[in-house]
Order: C-alpha cells, then structure tokens, then sequence
C-alpha cells in the first residue's frame, strides 16, 4: 500500500520542512494529510451540519418511538431478547454508529467520469490507501461533530445510559473498525463499477434500501424471522451496524460475541481481496473519454 | 391559453422522450426503485410479522397507509420532481432565462423536467393499496371509490406545496439542498407509521404545520373504518386533507410569487 510514496523527490524552500516529514515517514504522513484534508472540507458546510444532525436526531425519535409503543402494546413483546430498555438503548446507538460511519460514493465515481482518475493514477500513491484515509478524515470528522453531540442529547432526553464494563467499549471498538471497514469496501467496490456503467446512481439506490434492510441499523439480526435469519447473517451489511451495537450494548457477549467479530474478519479479509482483484481489472478496462 | 398549453405539452413530450433515449439505464432506474422501496416496505413486514401490528394497526392497513402514501408521491415526484433540484437552477442562473420568456417560470420548470421513472412508485402504492383493502377488510362503497381520488389530489397538493415552499427559500438563501433532504425526503420516515407512535407534540407538529399526517394517516380512517385513536381526533378531520391540500399549495403558491417578485440573479 505504501510502496510508491518514497519515490517522492524533496523540494526545497517553504515545502522542505513537510518534505522532509514525508521522508521520515513516507507513507504515514502522506495519507494523514488526505484524512486532514477530508476534515476540513467538512467544516466547510455549517448549515449542513446543522441539518446533519436534526435529521440524525429525527431518526432516532422515530425509531425511539416505535420500539417503546411495540414494547407498550404488543402481547408478542414479552419473550423477545431484548427488554423495553435495551432495544431503546439499541435504537439509539444502531442510529449514531451509522451517522458516525455516514459515507457518500467516496468521490470515485466522478472521478472516473470527469477523467480525473487517471490523474490519480499516475501519482505516487495507492489509490485504495488514499480513498480510505480521506474516508477516514471525514469519518473522523462525522464522530466528533455529529455523533458525539447526538449521543450527548440523547443522553440528556432519553433513557439511554452508556455501559460501565470497559470491555464493552473495547469490543466496540474493535467491532466498529471491522464494520467500518467492510462498510467502505462495500462502497469502494460499488464505486469501481463506474469504469464499466455509466450511469450508477441506481446501483447506489439499491446499496442504499438493502442497507436500511439489511444492517440492522433499524431491525436487529434477532428479529427476523427463523426462515431467513441465516441468510441475512451472512450478508456482510449485518457485520456493519449490527455486531458493534450489540456488543456495545451488551446483547452479544462472550463467546458469541467473539464468533460475530471474527465473522466481520472473515469479510474483512474477503472483501479486500474483491477490492484488489476489481481494482486491477477496472485499470485494465479504463478509457479515458477526451481530456 | 390554449397555445401555451400546447407549449407545456411539447416542452413535457420533449423531457420524457430526452429520458427515454436511454431505456436501459431508465429500467434499471426503474428496477432500483422497485427494490429501493421493497427494502422500505421490508423493514415493516419484519416488525409485523414479528410483533403483529403497530400500535393498533394490521399489516393490511399499514399496507394500506403505505400505499397511500407512496402513490400519491408517485404523483407527487412525476409533477413536481424538478422542484428538488431548484437550487442547481438558481446557482447556475438558469432562472434568469426562464423570466424573460412570455411563459409562467413555474410551468416551465415543471414541465421541463417530467419524472416519469416513478411509475415505480404506482407499481408498488398500488400493490399496497390492493393487498392492504383485501387484508384490511375494505367494503368498497361508491363514496369511498369516489373519495380516493380526492384524497389523492389532497396528498399531492400537500406535497408539491411542502415542495413549492422548499424551493422558494432559495429565492432569499440560494442554496436549499438540505432542507430538502430534512424536509421533502426524511420527514416522510414518519409517516411510514401510524403518527400515534409519537409523542402528542410531535402528532400536533404533523397536524398543524407539516400536515403530513393528512396524507396518509387521517385519511385511512375513513377507508379503514377505523374509529379515532389519537388526540386530535374529530370523525370530521378524515375528510380534511383536500381542504389542507389546497390551503398549503395556495400558501406556497404566494410564498414562491413572493419570492420571484424580489429575486435577484445571483450572476454569472
């Protein structure tokens, strides 16, 4: 991933200094400019951010709402797996680990329409590297500024409180990198269809209502029914938002826990190499119309 | 009168016949809107079959507030789909030529851009209709078959003018695009549900200043026969939404002359 960077010459004068950075730690420094970069572009639109957020809390209240009435009402509420209080709590993170994961079509699409592809082709970078690390800036950037104060108001207006065991939080963390990663490679993959469709917006359509569907970010794995729940396990999008909210909140613990995070691995790994055998086949396919 | 009819009619001819030039890419549109909203429709069947109703409502009738709603947005995207993107118009001083032409500049932008690809939407609202009066129970009377289309117009008038009034706040912001998404696209999550799932200040919220819930939900009551459930409730409010419709759209009507009369280009 970081083999072309040192093939970067030093520039002399103001540049040096970050030049030299970049010598010292070729590839690092280089995709953590791409991350910063994608921070920064994000600070750019307020009211975005604004509405970003009322539409985050939106949803929340939507599906808050709906799983207190079911859990107030329903006789078929009683000897399900989750109580009243953890599917609220469910509800709530499912909700902001997906704002925090908030991705657009990464920019690649355009890019292969525009032409400017091959730009990003002929620098000295790998081009699934530096897609990631900006995806990674502004991710970064969703988590501080859009989930943080969500979580922060649902704390304040809900009955929502964090878990106390740390294990907890490191079982998020883990299950959060792998679901992000498998989320991206989704998309990545997705985008790279562009080199042989023109027109993809459908495709991202149906990404988007299999998503909503499939990743547990409104339904948990455990609700649907017995017929179909080994099949939608399988689809990685349940990898996506289910694992880490379920083993934040505590549903998934233990062994189960365990196997759920290594499933995510196995699509980690799968995923990748997609991503790398699609990558080489879209450089073979590229025609670049006109410049 | 009748020439500029003529005029909208070819400008509206031209737009579809501008899509269909690509019918492969214009069925695969229609094909992902298909499992766009299938998805959608999904998310519901699973709570239903697992908890067997929503607050009170069958998967027929929440089949039947579904395909209330998406039908009438069928209607909805085909007449004023355009409107989502008027900030692009407003940016890019597109508006400008349509103001020095002898021609109504809402017309125009209408018909320039006739979104036919949610023929979708009436493939799956009125599968949800069928299935929902069939699994509901719906007694088909005349005055129900006759009140359907009026409901219809309704929902569509409470739309469009929800659109038309998105759009005119590009006159004084210039830039709108997400308060479209809050306003047009995720405000309708909502109504996906019976709005008595929500808090009371939220169901007088969707009454009173975004009637959304005139749409689908007061309405069915009167397909539906069901009786009142929530606050607000008068037997009298089902027959309401053509009412809402109209007063919203002649709002948002005032709201966008308003706004023409005081635009000034943005320039290029």
């Amino acid at each position: 991933m970081s083999d072309h960077s040192s093939a970067m010459a030093p520039a002399p004068g103001a540049e040096a200094r970050l030049f030299l950075a970049i010598e010292r730690f070729p590839a690092l420094t280089l995709y953590l400019k791409f991350a910063l970069k994608a921070f920064q572009k994000q600070l750019a639109y307020k009211f975005e951010y604004f509405v970003g957020v009322a539409n985050g809390l939106l949803f929340i209240f939507i599906f808050t709402s709906l799983w207190k009435n079911i859990f107030d009402t329903s006789k078929a509420a009683a000897d399900i797996s989750f109580s009243r209080q953890g599917m609220i709590s469910y509800a709530v993170f499912a909700m902001i680990i997906r704002i925090s994961m908030s991705q657009d079509d990464l920019g690649v699409m355009g890019k292969v329409r525009s032409g400017q592809i091959a730009l990003d082709m002929i620098k000295p970078y790998n081009f699934f590297g530096a897609t990631l690390a900006e995806n990674i800036g502004g991710t970064m950037f969703h988590w501080f500024t859009r989930a943080m104060p969500i979580l922060a108001v649902c704390m304040i207006f809900t009955s929502v409180t964090m878990p106390r065991d740390p294990v907890n939080y490191l079982l998020l963390i883990l299950a959060w990198t792998l679901g992000y990663l498998i989320y991206f490679m989704v998309n990545f993959l997705f985008a790279l269809l562009a080199f042989w469709i023109v027109e993809t917006f459908s495709f991202q359509l149906m990404k988007y209502g299999m998503f909503t569907l499939f990743s547990g970010g409104i339904i948990p794995l455990d609700f649907f029914p017995d017929m179909v729940r080994p099949i939608v396990a399988w689809i990685p999008f349940m990898s996506v938002l289910y694992v880490p909210t379920a083993v934040f909140i505590g549903h998934l613990q233990g062994a189960q826990a365990a196997g759920f995070i290594l499933f995510q691995a196995g699509w980690v790994v799968a995923l990748g190499i997609c991503c790398a055998l699609t990558w080489r086949a879209a450089r073979k396919k590229l025609i670049i119309q006109g410049g | 009168m009748r020439e500029e009819a003529g005029i909208y009619l070819a400008m509206i001819v031209a737009s579809i016949r501008a899509k269909m030039e690509y019918k492969a890419s214009f069925l695969f549109l229609f094909v992902a809107l298909l499992v766009f909203y299938l998805a959608q429709v999904g998310v519901i069947v699973v709570v239903l079959t697992k908890f067997g109703d929503i607050a009170g409502w069958s998967l027929g009738e929440m089949a039947f507030l579904y395909g209330l709603m998406v039908f009438s947005q069928g209607i909805t995207t085909i007449l004023f789909g355009s409107l989502n993107d008027f900030e692009s118009q407003i940016i890019a001083g597109d508006f400008d030529r349509l103001l020095v032409r002898p021609l109504s500049p809402l017309m125009q932008i209408l018909a320039s851009n006739f979104e036919i690809s949610s023929i979708a939407h009436f493939f799956i609202g009125s599968t949800a209709l069928y299935y929902g009066s069939v699994g509901a129970g719906v007694e088909w009377t005349w005055q129900k078959a006759a009140y359907l289309p009026v409901v219809m117009t309704g929902a569509v008038l409470i739309q469009g003018g929800i659109r038309l009034s998105v759009a005119a706040v590009c006159f004084w912001t210039i830039r709108n695009r997400s308060l479209v998404h809050i306003v047009v696209y995720s405000s309708k999550e909502m109504i996906l549900y019976p709005i008595t799932i929500y808090h009371w200040g939220m169901q007088l919220f969707l009454t009173l200043l975004l009637p959304l819930a005139f749409i689908n939900f007061y309405p069915s009551h009167f397909f539906l026969a069901r009786s009142g459930s929530n606050l607000l409730f008068h037997p009298f409010i089902q027959y309401l939404s053509p009412l809402v419709g109209v007063t919203l759209f002649a709002g948002a009507y005032a709201l966008w002359r308003l706004g023409v009369s005081r635009y000034q280009s943005a320039g290029n």
